[in-house]
C-alpha cells in the first residue's frame, strides 16, 4: 500500500492539472462565446402564432416562469433528489436571457440538452422528451420566444450536490438515458394516434412526471407512465389499462385535458397548471389526438367500480368512516357522493378514490386544495384541509370508507400511512 | 317516509342539549335553525366560503376555533362544546340581553355593518381572536396583520371590511394585555 500511495497521488495531481488546463481553455472558449451578437428572428406572424401554440403544447411557461414573475423569465425552483435547480430566463434578453442564441443553439438545447456555451443542461429541462421535436417546430418555437419582451431577470445558480454539480457528468448520463424516441404507451397507428404520440410524449413531456425515475433520475422507460411521486401529490399511473381501470373514458379525458374538470375529478396539484397553461390551449383535433394516444386506437373497456367485495362495503356503510364523511365531507360532496356541479367534484366517479395507492386521497384530505380558476371561466372553490380535525385513525377510516364505497378498493389504509404523510 | 336519524348531544353556549335525533347527513346550521331555535347563525354561501355561519368550537385544550356550520355535519359536533352568536351577549334569567360583548358594542359604535348578514360570523371571529390574544399577546407592530389574518376569511358585501377591522383593533387596544410593545 505504501508503495502505491505516491503513485495514486501522482495520478491525482496529473488529473487535477489536466482538468485545470481544460478549464482554462474552456473558459477562454466560453468567454469568446458570450460576446456573440444579439440575435433577431424573422418574426413572421404565422410562424410566431405556430410557435406560441407549440410553446403552450410544450408547457414551457410552467417551469420558465416563477410564481408572480414575468412569463418565460425563469426562476421557478425545482427540488430534485440531487439539489435545487432553477428554471432559466428564456426571454431574448442578450445578457440574462437567450438573446444571443441562434436557432441552431436553440435546437441543440431541445434536442441534445446542450447550452449555447457548450455546457450540459440538467434533465430538469426535459430535453429527454423534447428530443423528438421536429426541427421545423423547434425553429417556430425559437421564432416565438425571440419576439417576446426581453426581461432583465438574472438566472439563479443551480445548487446541486457533488458530484452532480459537474455538468460534464451529464455526457455519460446522456449516453445511457437520452433516447431518440420513447416507447409507445398504447397500441395504434392512426394519424390521430401518431399526432397524439408527438403531443403527449414529446411536446407535452407527460412522462417526465408520470414515468417513475431511477436512481440517477432517469425515466424508467420500461415502466413508462406507470406513475411517480415527484411531489406531494403523486402523478398517477396513466397507462391505458390504469386509466380505464379508474373509469377514464375518451370524453372524460378530453374534458380533463381541455377544461380541467371531468366526472372523474378536477386537475389539482401540479396538474392544474398543466391544464391552464398547456393542455387547455390544445385545439379540438389535438385534444382528440392526445386522448387517442393515451388510450390507444382501440381503447380498453371501461372498468366499472368493483362491487365484488360486498362485505367490505357493508362494513364501510356502517363504520366510523361513514360518520366522519357525514360530519366533514357530505356538506359539499353530498350524502350520495354526487358533489355540486361546477363547484365540488363528485366522489362517486372520482378517479383518485380508485387509485390503488391512497397517497393522493390522504394528501388531499389533510392539505385540502387551493381555489383555482379553470379554462372556460370555470372555477373551483377551496377545499379546506382537515389535518387538524382528523386523527390518523379518523383519516384512515374515512379513506377506507371512500375507497371501499366508491373506489372499488379494499379497506387497507392504516393510521401509519396517514402519519407518514403529515 | 322517515329519514334515518342519528343521536346528537352537545353543549351550546354552556347549556347541554340532547340527545336529539338528527336526520342523517343534516348540516349543523339546519340543526341550529330547525331543531334548536337558534336562528342567529346565518346561512350564506352554503359552501364554507363566506363564513357567515361559523360557530365557535371550544376545544378541550382551552383553545377555540371557528367552524363553518353550513358544510359541517351535526355528527362533527357530537360531544363537543360550541358557542353561537346567541351566546355572545350577557343575558338575564328571561333570556333578555343586558350587556353586549365588547366586540358587538364596537361593531355598533363603528357602524361596521349595514345589512348585518355577515355580522354573527364576524363577532365570532373577533371573539376567537380576542381570546387567543389573551392567551398569547402579539407585538403591537403585528396587530394589523394579525387582525387581517383572523378576519380575512369572512366575506362582507356592504361596508368594505375597514370598519370591522378598525372596530376589532379598537377593542384589542382598549383591552389590557392583548398586545406587547416589542417583538
Amino acid at each position: 500500500m505504501t508503495v502505491r500511495r505516491p503513485a495514486a497521488l501522482l495520478i491525482a495531481a496529473a488529473a487535477v492539472g489536466v482538468i485545470a488546463i481544460a478549464a482554462v481553455i474552456a473558459s477562454s472558449f466560453l468567454s469568446e462565446q458570450t460576446v456573440a451578437p444579439a440575435q433577431a428572428a424573422d418574426a413572421q406572424p404565422d410562424v410566431v402564432a405556430r410557435g406560441k401554440y407549440l410553446a403552450e403544447a410544450a408547457d414551457c411557461a410552467a417551469c420558465h416562469s416563477a410564481p408572480g414573475g414575468a412569463p418565460f423569465a425563469g426562476g421557478l425552483p425545482m427540488q430534485s433528489g440531487f439539489g435545487m435547480i432553477y428554471a432559466t430566463n428564456i426571454t431574448p434578453d442578450p445578457d440574462d436571457g437567450i438573446g444571443r442564441w441562434s436557432a441552431e443553439d436553440f435546437w441543440h438545447a431541445l434536442h441534445d440538452g446542450v447550452r449555447r456555451d457548450g455546457r450540459q443542461l440538467y434533465p430538469a429541462m426535459p430535453y429527454t422528451s423534447y428530443r423528438g421535436i421536429t426541427r421545423a417546430d423547434a425553429d417556430a418555437l425559437y421564432t416565438y420566444v425571440m419576439q417576446l419582451r426581453p426581461m432583465k431577470v438574472a438566472n439563479r445558480r443551480t445548487e446541486l450536490n457533488f458530484p452532480f454539480n459537474i455538468r460534464l457528468g451529464m455526457l455519460g448520463w446522456n449516453l445511457l438515458f437520452l433516447h431518440d424516441s420513447l416507447p409507445a404507451v398504447s397500441i395504434g397507428n392512426s394519424p390521430a394516434w401518431r399526432r397524439g404520440r408527438y403531443l403527449v410524449d414529446v411536446l407535452g413531456h407527460c412522462g417526465e412526471c408520470h414515468t417513475p425515475r431511477g436512481m440517477l433520475g432517469q425515466m424508467e422507460l420500461s415502466r413508462t407512465f406507470a406513475g411517480s411521486a415527484l411531489s406531494r401529490v403523486a402523478a398517477p399511473d396513466i397507462t391505458p389499462a390504469a386509466l380505464t381501470s379508474r373509469g377514464w373514458t375518451v370524453a372524460g379525458l378530453r374534458a380533463f385535458l381541455g377544461r380541467g374538470l371531468a366526472p372523474q375529478g378536477s386537475a389539482f396539484g401540479d396538474m392544474h397548471p398543466v391544464v391552464v397553461l398547456s393542455t387547455g390551449s390544445l385545439t379540438e383535433d389535438d385534444l382528440n389526438a392526445a386522448v387517442t394516444y393515451l388510450l390507444g386506437d382501440r381503447p380498453p373497456a371501461i372498468v366499472p367500480v368493483s362491487t365484488n367485495n360486498p362485505a367490505n362495503i357493508g362494513a364501510a356503510a356502517n363504520g366510523a368512516g361513514r360518520i366522519t364523511y357525514l360530519a366533514l365531507c357530505a356538506g359539499c360532496h353530498g350524502l350520495d357522493g354526487n358533489g355540486v356541479p361546477n363547484t365540488v367534484v363528485a366522489m362517486r366517479s372520482n378517479s383518485t378514490l380508485r387509485l390503488v395507492d391512497p397517497r393522493n386521497l390522504l394528501v388531499t384530505m389533510l392539505d385540502g386544495i387551493v381555489p383555482e380558476n379553470f379554462p372556460y371561466r370555470e372555477s373551483m372553490q377551496k377545499m379546506p384541509g382537515f389535518a387538524d380535525k382528523l386523527s390518523d385513525n379518523d383519516a384512515a377510516t374515512l379513506a377506507n370508507y371512500l375507497r371501499v364505497t366508491w373506489g372499488g378498493q379494499n379497506d387497507d389504509v392504516t393510521p401509519a400511512m396517514v402519519r407518514a404523510l403529515r | 317516509m322517515s329519514l334515518p336519524t342519528r343521536p346528537l348531544t352537545l353543549t351550546i353556549n354552556g347549556r347541554r342539549h340532547g340527545p336529539i335525533d338528527v336526520p342523517e347527513g343534516m348540516m349543523m346550521i339546519d340543526v341550529l335553525h330547525e331543531m334548536l331555535d337558534l336562528t342567529g347563525s346565518r346561512l350564506g354561501c352554503g359552501q364554507g366560503i363566506c363564513h357567515a355561519c361559523v360557530v365557535i368550537w371550544d376545544r378541550d385544550d382551552q383553545t377555540s376555533e371557528e367552524v363553518p356550520t353550513c358544510i359541517t355535519g351535526a355528527d362533527f359536533f357530537n360531544g363537543k362544546r360550541i358557542r353561537t352568536i346567541e351566546g355572545a351577549a350577557q343575558t338575564n334569567d328571561k333570556g333578555e340581553v343586558i350587556a353586549l360583548s365588547a366586540v358587538q358594542q364596537a361593531f355598533l359604535d363603528r357602524f361596521s355593518f349595514q345589512c348585518g348578514y355577515c355580522t354573527p360570523g364576524f363577532v365570532n371571529a373577533a371573539t376567537v381572536l380576542l381570546e387567543r390574544l389573551k392567551r398569547a399577546p402579539v407585538p403591537r407592530a403585528e396587530l394589523e396583520a394579525t387582525i387581517t389574518a383572523a378576519l380575512e376569511n369572512h366575506i362582507c358585501r356592504c361596508t368594505g371590511y375597514v370598519r370591522y377591522y378598525q372596530a376589532v383593533r379598537d377593542v384589542i387596544l382598549a383591552t389590557p394585555g392583548l398586545t406587547r410593545e416589542n417583538a
